[in-house]
């Protein structure tokens, strides 16, 4: 009786252990989708799959989607596993960290093989995903900064164009300010705020990417005016303080003459800010013509079982039908040089302020800045940032800032050589 | 010795009986037991293991010393976390003290108390995170209650950029987590002050002692267990107030709000470097065991007990 029970204990273990492998093996054609916060789009998601699926019969598609500081740490923690999903959508260069470390696949032997692929996407962009000359990921939706200006506070400031070098931009912001009304704000996040400085000639990094670069007396003088310009009120505090809401928030007041930010900043502000109109907000490039890109991009985990089903679905979803869908739903470029011409022309009878906002997002594509392909960006800016807040917000002196910036930076740069 | 083995002699059904009783309580401590071995114990070993190492995922780990240890005294940012978070440890009686005051009002014969005790207790058990976002509205610069308060009182000129701002932002941060207490606080020392027998006030009374007398000698003593259990908890809370700084500012302005459970928070998983994290939650669990049993010694060591006698 006991030798029954156990062998009948032993059977249902054995049965248990290997019925999911028997429905894994089912299911070997399963994908495993990520996206990064734009759980609104499911709708044209269902689509999509139904579309994959009916080109490829029998494949399963698992689609998560996580909010912003979910992400990370998630696929973290499934990389860690071995079970990363399939397909993922990333977002600055927190991919390089990823790529550096073997957790996405390579993709350029597939676009090796099939060079119509590439072809499709806006040849910057493309290679803003590159790392060590290898290509980890195909654009999703693009955009890069841009200076959004308020056309009434440069009228009672009597300006009649946008500033086009680094001193008008300070010189125009001190215009503008007066009472509550401050002259200019950004964005601080993922390095926005770099072209700053880049217009300036300065560096962060010496070319062969080992020490840092930026302090030099040119980069104390640009401190300091930024310093003072902050104190008189010209540059708005939140400048340097806030992240997403409060700056954009602050541009959507109407008290705020020029704002730094990427072209997904429009909607947020338009949403906001009732004043908004094409008489009443004017676009341009930021001096220079620099600009700090700020992608989603698609890669395929190399932990993927079906690496050429991934890719096929990769292209599913970044190809011109599709991405054309989600240019002209989402209002946004995909960084697909077909898709987003459809985009732009459907969005100027819809939105031609709109359409002029992501037509910058299409100039000067040559002149990206901040974006470093670095497996430790992170740590980089965290070493960087804080100091040149504290030079900025007057805690400390700009020679002062930038020595203890260099020394933090060069550190993690020692850390990770 | 033959009263030693007469104590040690049990009849066999009794010790069978014992024997099936330990095994029911075994038993039923098991899961429990497995969990907080799988979650905790495991964990917290690895953590060990992993502050004297050089590990990142996808990465083989290396054994590295103390190098963690000896990054952390001269990391600037840590330094600025664990003033902070001593802050933030500090502010912890303001808000017992806040706490006694409103326990003792409502412990008075006052009309409505029970509804006055529900709107200030009401506070704690809200989730942390709307704690926040409510008191990040609240101190919002163009929209925020206080702010237009301020404004509309002619108090100040220009909006206060509470949050954004390196002197405003750390205090903003601990009124909100003292609201949050408060009402847990009230509810603590509101027991122990029911606890007291009213005999020893009514003989005070007798022996002419007045109302600040009574308090100093007779409330304030007798509520010790239950100051202290606040001292303990308040700190402890303090310690890991990880989602309220990380929803109202995220440890900025700057490190203005940076704490060292959001800064270990940063280097895992922001950072991926988790073999520092390791090591800064080594020092911070550290520093809570000390804290703990430090507040617990001052207490006579029975924070929390109830006086019998």
């Amino acid at each position: 009786m006991k030798r029954r029970t156990i062998l009948q204990a032993a059977l249902a273990g054995a049965a248990a252990v290997a019925v999911p492998h028997a429905s894994r093996a089912q299911t070997a054609r399963k994908l495993s989708y990520l996206t990064w916060n734009i759980a609104d789009q499911e709708q044209l998601f269902k689509e999509e799959f139904a579309d994959f699926r009916s080109a490829n019969p029998g494949v399963e598609i698992e689609w998560l989607d996580k909010k912003g500081t979910e992400l990370p740490a998630f696929y973290q923690t499934q990389l860690v596993a071995g079970t990363a999903p399939d397909v993922v959508d990333l977002q600055g260069a927190i991919w390089v960290e990823y790529a550096a470390n073997g957790g996405l696949l390579d993709l350029t032997p597939y676009l090796k093989k099939e060079p119509e692929v590439a072809k499709l996407f806006n040849p910057d962009y493309l290679a803003s995903w590159q790392y060590q000359g290898k290509n980890y990921m195909l654009p999703f939706y693009i955009a890069k900064t841009l200076l959004y200006y308020n056309k009434t506070l440069f009228k009672e400031a009597e300006l009649s164009a946008p500033p086009s070098t680094f001193d008008e931009l300070l010189s125009y912001a001190q215009k503008m300010a007066k009472g509550e009304k401050t002259g200019l704000l950004t964005l601080n996040f993922d390095w926005l705020y770099w072209p700053l400085f880049k217009m300036n000639g300065i560096e962060l990094l010496t070319p062969d990417m080992k020490k840092a670069a930026f302090n030099t007396p040119q980069m104390a003088a640009v401190l300091d005016r930024l310093a003072k310009a902050t104190d008189s009120g010209a540059i708005n505090k939140i400048y340097w303080t806030g992240r997403w809401v409060e700056p954009n928030g602050a541009f959507a007041g109407n008290t705020v003459g020029m704002l730094h930010a990427h072209s997904s900043s429009y909607f947020f502000v338009k949403g906001q800010g009732s004043w908004i109109n094409e008489s009443t907000l004017g676009v341009a490039q930021a001096p220079g013509y620099w600009a700090t890109p700020t992608n989603h991009g698609f890669g395929i985990s190399k932990s993927t079982k079906n690496p050429d089903l991934a890719w096929a679905f990769l292209k599913h979803v970044t190809g011109t039908k599709w991405a054309t869908r989600f240019s002209q739903s989402r209002k946004l470029l995909t960084g697909n040089i077909a898709a987003d011409r459809a985009g732009l022309e459907y969005l100027r009878k819809d939105d031609p302020l709109g359409a002029q906002v992501l037509q910058t997002q299409l100039e000067h594509t040559d002149k990206f800045t901040g974006n470093w392909p670095l497996p430790f960006d992170a740590q980089l800016k965290d070493a960087f940032y804080p100091e040149i807040q504290n030079a900025v917000l007057g805690r400390k002196s700009a020679k002062a800032a930038l020595t203890d910036a260099e020394r933090a930076v060069n550190r993690v740069l020692s850390r990770n050589s | 010795m033959a009263v030693a083995s007469a104590v040690a002699y049990r009849p066999p059904r009794l010790a069978r009986k014992r024997t099936r009783q330990a095994v029911l309580v075994w038993c039923f401590l098991a899961p429990s037991l497995a969990i907080f071995l799988l979650y905790r114990i495991i964990p917290l070993l690895w953590n060990v293991v992993l502050s004297f190492a050089d590990w990142a995922p996808l990465r083989t780990i290396r054994w590295a010393g103390l190098d963690q240890y000896e990054e952390m005294l001269h990391d600037d940012v840590f330094w600025e976390a664990l003033w902070n978070t001593l802050l933030f440890i500090a502010s912890a009686p303001v808000g017992i003290v806040i706490a006694l005051g409103l326990a003792l009002l409502v412990s008075s014969e006052i009309r409505g108390r029970d509804v006055y005790r529900t709107i200030i207790f009401i506070s704690y058990p809200l989730m942390t995170v709307a704690v926040a976002i409510i008191w990040r509205w609240l101190f919002d610069e163009r929209v925020g209650l206080i702010n237009y308060v301020a404004r509309s009182l002619h108090l100040v000129d220009r909006p206060i950029q509470f949050l954004n701002s390196f002197v405003w932002a750390l205090p903003s941060v601990i009124v909100a987590n003292i609201w949050q207490m408060l009402g847990f606080y009230m509810i603590i020392l509101l027991t122990g002050l029911q606890n007291i027998p009213p005999n020893l006030y009514e003989a005070a009374a007798i022996d002419g002692a007045n109302a600040r007398r009574r308090f100093w000698r007779i409330t304030l003593p007798l509520l010790k267990p239950s100051l202290f259990l606040c001292i303990v908890i308040g700190m402890l809370n303090s310690f890991t107030s990880f989602d309220l700084v990380y929803v109202m500012t995220g440890g900025g302005p700057g490190r203005a709000t940076e704490l060292l459970v959001t800064y270990i928070y940063k280097l895992g998983f922001s950072q991926t470097r988790f073999d520092y994290a390791a090591a800064v939650t080594i020092v911070f669990f550290a520093l809570l065991v000390a804290i703990a049993w430090m507040a617990n010694r001052l207490s006579g060591g029975n924070a929390g007990a109830v006086e019998t006698d």
